[in-house]
């Protein structure tokens, strides 16, 4: 198909999540690439190229954070590049891997996620205060919770939802997150304590938000060729869809995700997928809050518009439920290092397909899965789709 | 019930540093008319794409649909409708607020997109998403070309 190779992951690589951890940023990076590599049966000399995704300079505080980062990520005197669209960058930074192998420019490729938020004093809050725009949001002391207040509000009064429907995908992530053990917040919860946790714009109560974090993942990216001689079980990128929607996030309705499903159907028409939820088998969709896992199903076309809290609420997107919705416990419960907790995502749906996902392994024979993330000012998609 | 265990940074091995700038931000072409109206007449414009036969709010040099450069001005009244609203209890340290905060995307009839600024005149139990709003403009000797020169929105039945 219009002379693209095809691209297998190969080995994966996961740091713990964390509120805060000792090591630095380029000390995460390294773990998670040496992780990967070590998984792969692969050594750094073997890599030909180097992607990094992390997300603003201002968490790590380094200006010309791709450069700092480099070193870690296994860069020294390699073809190297850092990626950064917002939230959506850890899946997207292995899509930029993907094009650099599909694209016969390379055999190899390394794919690196970081996220330090920690060094951000008092509060990584703090950075975010500044992606809005300085002329006519900022003067109103905008706060990044509060726009995705509105936008969750939204969506309840355009399906007429309510606050325990979306709850319920609090409860079941930091539930699922007690297997995984690089999880921040695994947690054995009730709608309930959802429900009667601290207000802080309504509708957006405490435990319906992800924690911020430090972590890094990675993963080893080859051709079908090097694939074949060094595996039996290579995972392969067969879906890659990204789109943007208007950075005037006031021009858009808020209570669907236009873009989410333009990027969906990019990768869709790649991987040749008709009828998502009967050809999905599990999906890691972007989760910092408890509606963006629904709004983002919907997006995905994995159901209808309005129709996700009712199948969470059935028991559906539970791991042993028709189709498992964040296997690994997602943000809310793993934690959400940015860049860091998109690509590990990613990780989930390798290990899920390769039958490696431990205590969070989901039934049956797993052969298809998606993972999505989502990011700047609510307007960034990013899909892709991989197969067994 | 607090799952997140927030450590002091300072009472780790660490270094301080800070990543001091000032920032000095233009207003930009279509920025300038709008702001210009805001403060000399109270008026809140759009601008008109010819091609897509649609009033953007706030106005744009350009239109991001059709590339065309956008030049007609167009008024679209201080009246609009709340899309969504929230009402914030804490601030970006986490404290409490002394007095909640409504914010509000306003969008108006007249024109596509709309504004973000808070709701005023009401209580938090009586706002309502479809409610119709209109802007309460600081007195004129005030008003600095800033969205600010909009105190609030507030609701007009
Ligand atoms: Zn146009």
């Amino acid at each position: 198909m219009f002379g693209k190779k095809r691209v297998a992951i190969v080995g994966a690589g996961l740091t713990l999540f964390r509120r805060r951890l000792k090591e630095t940023g380029k000390e995460l990076s390294y773990e998670a690439s040496k992780m990967a590599l070590d998984a792969a049966g692969m050594e750094l000399r073997d890599m030909q190229s180097v992607v990094l995704g992390t997300a603003p300079d201002a968490f790590d505080g380094v200006h010309m954070k791709g450069e700092y980062l480099a070193d870690g990520a296994g860069a020294y005197r390699k073809p190297y590049t850092r990626v950064f669209v917002g939230g959506g960058t850890g899946v997207f930074t292995p899509l930029a891997g993907w094009w650099h192998v599909a694209s016969g420019q390379f055999d190899s490729c390394l794919v690196v996620a970081e996220e330090k938020m920690s060094s951000c004093y008092p509060h990584p809050q703090y950075a975010f205060t500044t992606i809005f725009d300085p002329i006519l949001e900022r003067p109103l002391g905008m706060n990044l919770i509060w726009i995705f207040a509105l936008e969750m509000h939204r969506y309840m009064h355009k399906h007429g939802i309510k606050k325990e429907d979306i709850a319920r995908v609090s409860v079941k992530n930091k539930g699922n997150a007690l297997d995984h053990p690089c999880a921040q917040l695994g947690a054995k919860i009730t709608v309930e304590d959802v429900l009667n946790s601290e207000v802080m714009a309504w509708p957006v109560q405490r435990l319906d938000v992800s924690p911020t974090s430090d972590g890094g993942a990675a993963l080893v990216l080859v051709s079908e060729d090097v694939a074949k001689e060094i595996t039996d079980d290579p995972v392969w990128i067969d879906g890659a869809g990204w789109c943007i929607d208007s950075t005037l996030w006031t021009n858009r309705d808020l209570y669907y995700p236009d873009y989410v499903e333009c990027a969906a159907r990019m990768a869709y028409k790649m991987a040749g997928i008709k009828n998502p939820p009967k050809e999905i088998d599990l999906a890691e969709p972007y989760d910092p809050f408890d509606y963006k896992e629904l709004h983002h199903m919907e997006g995905l076309l994995l159901c209808k518009k309005g129709e996700a809290p009712k199948l969470t609420a059935e028991g559906v997107t539970q791991r042993d439920g028709d189709l498992p919705i964040n296997p690994s416990g997602g943000l809310l419960g793993v934690g959400n290092p940015i860049a860091a907790a998109g690509l590990m995502k990613v990780c989930e749906i390798f290990w899920q397909l390769r039958g490696e996902a431990g205590k969070r392994q989901i039934p049956g024979d797993p052969r298809t899965g998606l993972a999505q993330a989502w990011g700047d000012l609510m307007q960034y998609g990013s899909v892709i789709v991989l197969r067994r | 019930m607090s799952l997140d265990k927030i450590t002091n940074p300072l009472h780790i091995r660490h270094w301080l540093g800070d990543m001091e700038a000032d920032y000095i931000y233009t207003l930009g072409i279509a920025g300038e008319h709008f702001f210009k109206e805001i403060k000399e007449n109270g008026r809140i414009m759009g601008a008109k794409c010819p091609r897509c036969n649609v009033v953007i709010v706030p106005p744009r040099m350009y239109c991001e649909k059709c590339f065309a450069k956008l030049e007609e001005w167009v008024d679209v009244g201080t009246k609009g409708t709340i899309h969504t609203f929230t009402v914030a209890t804490i601030d970006v340290d986490g404290k409490k607020l002394k007095e909640p905060v409504i914010f509000a995307l306003v969008k108006f009839e007249r024109g596509c997109g709309g504004l973000i600024h808070k709701i005023g005149e009401t209580k938090t139990k009586e706002v309502k998403i479809g409610m119709n709003v209109e802007a309460v403009f600081k007195p004129s000797f005030e008003r600095k070309a800033s969205i600010n020169d909009i105190k609030y929105f507030k609701p007009t039945e």
